[in-house]
């Protein structure tokens, strides 16, 4: 039932991840290890220069076994094929290595620290976006539908269909424009004023730093979330069984949301957590243009920089949330949806 | 005695489309007496459906009712409020078994839950009270009462078609309109279904509305026939009447025919040739005056439906 | 990137996929097209975009802007990071506006020695704010001693430049004010305003125009007030060989503000940007579309036809490409990669194809039961017939809906890719504009004209699209439409 439903999805989900993981490293592998061996040769300066009291000759001896060695344990004197799997391997098993330049705010270099830091901000700046987005964005939708046609639905309508192809990271600067520079009155990027401020104070201060990041997102977005929502419980308003329970004597309330948005909750939820993780995964750039410290400006950050490491430990890291929240949406539709519930029809 | 339970007066239902009204029902007026079942006849868009749901005062959107009365019980439910609708006249004194049942019932909420909060809606019972007369309308469907737990994607054709008619009926309405309640089933659940109707009308003592396009079903259930045709009464008589040979109305007289025998030797198939008028704008005069063998001049004026004999009424010009 | 991205379905139900139409041809929905207002109005910015691309050479003010985009040599007339002309109308304080003078007075004289050559050009100065530069251009040959000097309003006679030019054969020889005229500005200051002010100057510092056109006297400096009038500027050539020779002389004013969309930092005319990225667009978010949505339809009907092992097959396929964040990938491939902008098409259309198989899958499954398919087969017509010639015909509306509703993306996704400088060098696209604006400080310093209009023309031709595609979409789906 059930329960067969859910293993086999989530093992589908990490069979995909893994076969994602493998193609990224055919690839990215030629850079991957461009990298790892500079950082080799890197290490091995220092350690060449501990050894005083040996000749030249016996020093670049050393070097080259411990070059050789290094090598052989990142397997890069393998034939192609192999080092390919084992970048893949790496990959899966979340071992991204060291970054070049790039440090996390406690100063390491492990690549999956830095983008682990990033994580929970991102999560944080979405979440809120993503919940006000939900809440707007069916409440709209469900508006729409009640007097479909009416004026509330034609211009709802065309609102969304004019900030359909908006860029929201343009949008982003326009906002910074004018609501931090032209009227100073939020802050035009980061997460944090400096120094920050401890306690209620600090969560304060944090909000009023999510007010122009998260107002963007939201604006911009809940339209499409809107008519999903109004196409989704439009069509099913027009179904045989909502005129039966009509018939029946209920209460328009009752047809509404006992009937309607019960039977519309499945595909509504789907759809709309489907168009908003992927505008989330479209729209972490658009944490750059605020500066704010989650996985969007790591990207724009390890590009800049050049930091290759830390650039494909975002792409996996990204991936995989990607490929699990697609998950986790086929678990809740089938949560919701009975016909999945309780197994194929008689 | 008469004792009619539902009279449809001078009844006109449009559909207001982007091409203009279509005029589904056109100044019908019939009556339903007490424990009769009426048979409602006709083709594909001849206009049964709309009228079944004028019945309820519930056209399908773009549809309006623009002029007639629908008396149920002596009570003009056309003239009551949406409210007054809802509550008094849906499911309590009329209830409606639509077209492919399969679709009538709410597909994420289980029987029990859809069954239990239509009871609540109009009669405010106690739980266990309510589970028993759930079950109760279910045995008599001839289900378990099990079946209250599962959701309509768990049962088959016919055993949802079951369920329809347990929830038209637990109320114990007045009057039935049953809507085609065994096209979409194979021929033996047809037959289980029908012989399940007709317990029930005996046992309840119902006045039901039977709208179908065959004959064959109608003849069998019905006590009176309403034949329509192209959004106006053709012809009505009691099943006798008709069935007897005593029809008059070309239409009725051609559906007859094209309805094969299981005994007779059928060397073709009749047919009525031609297809029914557009409703958008439907010739002048007789409707089906296109397509009758015996049309002359005087059709080029509507027949009234008179009275040809007692009981017997029928618009034709033929038949006076 | 906006909320509703490429339509991803993902279950068939929940789209409510409908029947394929009866009379599915494509003459229907253009005709239908025109009752839907929002169609018409989308159609009607197509046409304007088209003619932009089409006429592109003759719109911008400087026809070789989509080629010579990253040269600064052709931008170097131009003031940097100036605003669109037209704001002058709301400015309180008028700013000069860029202008090529022609002579307004031209003589020669011969004497034994040599020949002297006198160039006068009027510049009628009616602003409050003066130009950034005035430069002197002329094609000279040879070697020519020059003298530049200003005749101000106020009858105030300056000389501005003497220098030495040397000139190839036909040469063209600038002279820019802004840079040879710092002395003759000092000069003019020094006579006007008191010492304690002069103390304060640094010479390096001084903008010469802003000295040469404000009225002498003292407090000059610190609050400069306009000298209004007609200014005279004298060139003077003299010829001292046979072979030397001037000709072809014009002054151009480096206006304060200049263009129908003024300035970037590199001096380029935002206008020309602008138009010269149209083609771009179009070119990605068409191209991306056409090419994404005819793979995806016939993906999708090809595993409803077959079935059994080779939808398997097709369906895990399919899995593994929409499994994947697209554009996080398109960032990385391009940032490690570079590639050519017809790489990140093929990149694009590798991941949109995804978009509508879903819906079209469920749509085929439901043509394969038809019964004029089976006759068909029991005809003999073989897969690939029956595919393309009976079930593809039927999506082909929704096709072109589903590609009308892919370009927004697909051009959005360039910009977005441009916007990291990750783009395509070689060309001019609206998101590079956007990514010079943002690392140019624009967002910060108020540069309102170079960060409005691309994002704008971005989101009119994501309009367009969308507009098309969601009155074509209303179309296919008329149980959602409610008029």
């Amino acid at each position: 039932m059930y329960l067969v439903f859910a293993i086999r999805r989530i093992l589908n989900a990490m069979a995909i991840f893994v076969i994602e993981m493998l193609i990224f490293s055919v690839l990215f592998t030629a850079t991957a290890e461009r990298t790892l061996r500079a950082q080799i040769e890197e290490s091995l300066q220092p350690e060449a220069a501990r050894l005083k009291n040996a000749s030249a000759l016996q020093v670049q001896a050393f070097v080259a076994q411990r070059r050789a060695y290094l090598f052989h344990v990142s397997h890069l004197d393998q034939p192609v094929p192999v080092r390919v799997l084992w970048r893949a391997i790496d990959a899966v098993t979340l071992q991204f290595g060291n970054s070049i330049t790039i440090k996390s705010s406690r100063g390491e270099r492990s690549v999956w620290r830095i983008i682990m830091e990033t994580v929970p901000r991102t999560a944080l700046l979405f979440t809120t976006s993503i919940v006000l987005q939900v809440l707007l964005g069916v409440w709209l939708g469900l508006k729409q539908a009640q007097r479909a046609g009416g004026t509330l639905d034609r211009s709802a309508s065309v609102i969304t269909m004019v900030v359909y192809g908006l860029p929201t990271w343009w949008v982003a600067m326009i906002v910074i424009m004018v609501l931090a520079y032209m009227l100073p009155l939020f802050p035009s990027g980061g997460m944090h004023s400096i120094p920050p401020p401890q306690g209620l104070a600090g969560i304060l201060d944090l909000a009023w730093h999510m007010v122009l990041p998260v107002v963007t997102l939201v604006i911009v977005s809940f339209w499409g979330v809107a008519l999903l929502a109004r196409n989704i419980v439009l069509s099913i308003l027009q179904e045989d069984y909502i005129t039966a329970a009509r018939a029946r004597g209920l209460p328009e309330r009752t047809v509404l949301f006992g009937h309607a948005m019960r039977a519309a909750a499945p595909p509504l939820t789907t759809i709309a957590i489907l168009s908003l993780l992927t505008s989330v995964f479209g729209n972490i750039i658009f944490e750059g243009i605020f500066s704010w410290p989650g996985m969007g400006n790591l990207y724009w950050i390890s590009i800049e920089q050049g930091d290759t490491p830390v650039t494909l430990g975002l792409l996996a890291v990204t991936t995989g949330l990607y490929i699990a929240g697609l998950a986790m949406l086929d678990l809740i539709y089938g949560l919701l949806d009975p016909r999945i519930k309780t197994g194929a029809s008689a | 005695m008469a004792d009619p339970v539902v009279v449809v007066r001078n009844l006109s239902l449009h559909y207001f489309t982007r091409r203009g009204p279509v005029r589904a029902v056109d100044d019908v007026s019939f009556e339903l007496q007490r424990g009769e079942t009426l048979g409602l006849v006709g083709e594909s868009g001849c206009g049964k459906t709309s009228l079944g749901t004028a019945l309820l005062a519930m056209p399908a959107p773009p549809g309006r009712i623009v002029a007639g009365r629908v008396m149920v019980e002596g009570v003009d439910i056309l003239s009551l409020a949406d409210e007054q609708v809802r509550r008094q006249v849906r499911w309590e004194r009329i209830s409606i078994v639509f077209q492919g049942a399969m679709n009538s019932l709410t597909p994420v909420l289980t029987i029990g839950r859809q069954m239990n909060e239509t009871l609540q809606r109009h009669r405010k019972t106690p739980a266990a009270e309510a589970r028993r007369i759930i079950e109760g309308s279910l045995r008599m469907v001839g289900l378990p009462p099990d079946v209250a737990g599962r959701y309509p994607h768990e049962l088959s054709g016919g055993m949802k078609q079951r369920v329809v008619i347990a929830m038209a009926l637990f109320l114990e309405p007045r009057v039935v309109v049953l809507d085609e309640p065994t096209t979409a089933l194979d021929v033996i659940v047809q037959a289980q279904i029908l012989n399940t109707i007709k317990q029930l009308k005996k046992t309840l003592d119902l006045s039901l509305i039977f709208i179908t396009h065959d004959l064959a079903t109608e003849a069998e259930v019905a006590d009176r026939v309403l034949v329509m045709y192209a959004g106006r009464v053709a012809e009505t008589a009691s099943n006798e009447a008709i069935f007897g040979g005593g029809a008059c109305h070309p239409y009725t007289k051609m559906l007859l025919a094209a309805t094969p025998r299981l005994r007779e030797k059928v060397s073709e198939l009749a047919f009525i040739p031609g297809s029914p008028p557009d409703l958008l704008a439907p010739p002048a005069g007789c409707r089906f005056r296109p397509r009758c063998p015996v049309a002359f001049d005087k059709c080029g004026a509507e027949p009234p439906l008179s009275e040809i004999a007692p009981g017997h009424m029928a618009a034709c010009w033929r038949c006076r | 990137m906006s909320g509703v991205e490429v339509p991803r379905n993902r279950r068939p139900e929940d789209h409510r996929a409908p029947r394929p139409p009866a009379r599915p041809w494509l003459r229907d929905l253009f005709s239908e097209l025109g009752r839907e207002p929002a169609g018409v109005a989308g159609f009607f910015m197509l046409a304007l975009f088209l003619a932009g691309a089409v006429f592109e050479k003759r719109l911008v003010t400087f026809p070789e802007t989509s080629s010579r985009w990253h040269d600064i040599t052709y931008w170097d007339e131009q003031p940097a990071s100036a605003p669109p002309v037209w704001t002058n109308a709301f400015a309180a304080r008028k700013s000069a506006v860029s202008l090529v003078l022609g002579p307004s007075l031209s003589s020669r004289e011969t004497s034994d020695a040599a020949r002297l050559v006198t160039t006068v050009f009027t510049y009628p100065y009616p602003y409050d704010l003066p130009p950034r530069d005035l430069v002197v251009h002329f094609r000279g040959t040879g070697e020519i001693p020059v003298a530049i000097t200003l005749t101000r309003p106020d009858g105030a006679e300056i000389t501005l430049d003497q220098e030495q030019v040397s000139a190839g054969s036909g040469m063209d020889v600038r002279i820019s004010i802004d840079k040879s005229a710092g002395q003759a500005a000092m000069g003019l200051l020094q006579g006007s305003e008191s010492a304690d002010a002069m103390a304060a100057v640094d010479v390096d510092r001084i903008r010469p125009t802003t000295v040469l056109f404000s009225q002498a006297g003292p407090g000059m400096l610190a609050r400069p007030q306009a000298l209004k009038g007609a200014y005279k500027l004298t060139l003077l050539a003299v010829l001292p060989t046979a072979a030397a020779e001037v000709s072809d002389p014009r002054l151009v004013v480096t206006g304060r503000v200049n263009g129908l969309l003024g300035t970037d930092n590199s001096k380029r005319d935002l206008w020309s940007g602008l138009i010269a990225g149209i083609k771009w667009a179009l070119l990605i978010g068409l191209l991306t579309a056409f090419v994404s949505v005819a793979i995806g339809v016939v993906w999708g009907v090809t595993a409803a036809y077959f079935g059994g092992p080779v939808n398997w097959v097709m369906q895990r396929i399919f899995e593994i490409f929409s499994n994947q964040p697209v554009l996080p990938l398109l960032i990385v491939i391009s940032a490690i990669f570079k590639p050519s902008i017809w790489f990140l098409i093929v990149i694009m259309s590798v991941f949109f194809w995804t978009g509508p198989v879903k819906t079209v899958y469920a749509m085929a499954l439901s043509i394969r039961e038809e019964t004029y398919i089976e006759a068909s087969r029991a005809l003999g017509a073989g897969s690939a017939r029956l595919i393309f010639r009976h079930m593809v015909p039927l999506l082909i509306p929704y096709a072109f809906a589903s590609m009308a509703l892919s370009v927004p993306g697909a051009v959005v996704y360039e910009s977005t890719v441009s916007l990291l400088g990750l783009g395509d060098a070689t060309i001019v696209t609206w998101g590079q504009i956007l990514h010079d604006a943002f690392t140019g400080g624009a967002v910060l310093g108020g540069l309102w004209w170079w960060v409005v209009p691309p994002g704008l023309i971005i989101a009119l031709m994501g309009m367009t699209f969308s507009f098309i595609g969601f009155a074509m979409d209303r179309i296919l789906h008329p149980k959602l439409r409610t008029r």
